[in-house]
């Protein structure tokens, strides 16, 4: 099993509704505030985010830096978890 | 810098289509992103212009077959009209196959430059057969055939320059030399002296 953690085997479970963005894997209250001040402030708007990017992993892991400073290790996390999501539910 | 925000969507766009970056749609949240993204394209693309490796390389070889054309018209004046014919009629053919040696002898030329009055004396007396034209060259060039074959390894890469490679192997010919000549067997040997 590749080391998921229990914050993202729960969010890829199921689908994610009205789930706050902290919700998300990799994304922690720091990181979740700076989201929600650029308007990012459900799951489904970051969401939103990826899909525009066309799933690109690597796009939206630089859009996620740039946007709330997230480091390297949390948005390829957070770009994992939305992909399986995705594969799951999308 | 801030010239990417007057550009319009369609511009980014299209520009992103030039660089060959993935991208999806334009619109305020990704903008900020492939701004960012052909900022960093174009000065990839400024570094990889100012590199002058492989333009300067094709400038240096065509350089060298345009001199060597020259360099055999005045030959040609010279040689009685006897041999004037049939030297007009392998002069292409030759040439063709110096076009070949010319991509191999490039980077050698300062050393091959006296080599090169020799190819041009079997030459005329191969007039009859151009094919044997071509192995004429090769007995001259003997002394040098290693270093061809570092040449075409040097021309095919370029992963070492050019002038290091003569380095070492003028520094490995040196240190064999000198350990031939120190030797005390009773080998003949053609660099002792004649007593």
């Amino acid at each position: 099993m590749s080391t998921t953690s229990q914050k993202h085997r729960d969010f890829v479970a199921e689908p994610m509704g009205d789930k706050p963005v902290t919700a998300l894997s990799g994304i922690g209250e720091v990181l979740g505030k700076k989201l929600e001040e650029q308007g990012f402030d459900k799951a489904f708007a970051v969401l939103g985010q990826y899909l525009l990017l066309r799933k690109d992993g690597e796009l939206f892991t630089e859009w996620l830096k740039d946007t709330s400073g997230a480091n390297s290790r949390n948005a390829a996390s957070c770009s994992q978890c939305l992909r399986e999501w995705c594969d799951s539910f999308l | 810098m801030t010239t990417m925000r007057i550009k319009s969507d369609q511009e980014i766009r299209e520009l992103l289509d030039g660089y060959g970056i993935k991208h999806g749609p334009v619109v305020e949240s990704t903008r900020h992103l492939y701004e960012k993204k052909l900022k960093e394209a174009m000065v990839k693309d400024k570094v990889t212009v100012t590199k002058p490796s492989p333009d300067r390389t094709f400038y240096r070889e065509e350089r060298e077959e345009v001199s060597y054309v020259n360099y055999r018209t005045p030959v040609r004046s010279e040689w009685p009209s006897g041999d004037g014919e049939p030297y007009m009629r392998s002069r292409p053919e030759y040439s063709d196959r110096d076009l070949v040696d010319e991509k191999l002898y490039s980077r050698s030329r300062p050393e091959y430059s006296s080599g090169r009055q020799y190819v041009d004396e079997p030459h005329v007396y191969n007039t009859q057969s151009s094919s044997s034209s071509y192995s004429k060259p090769t007995p001259v060039v003997k002394p040098g055939g290693g270093v061809v074959k570092a040449e075409r390894k040097a021309s095919s890469g370029r992963l070492i320059p050019l002038w290091i490679q003569f380095l070492v192997f003028l520094i490995v010919a040196g240190f064999l030399y000198f350990l031939f000549t120190s030797m005390e067997s009773a080998e003949s040997s053609p660099f002792n002296r004649i007593q």
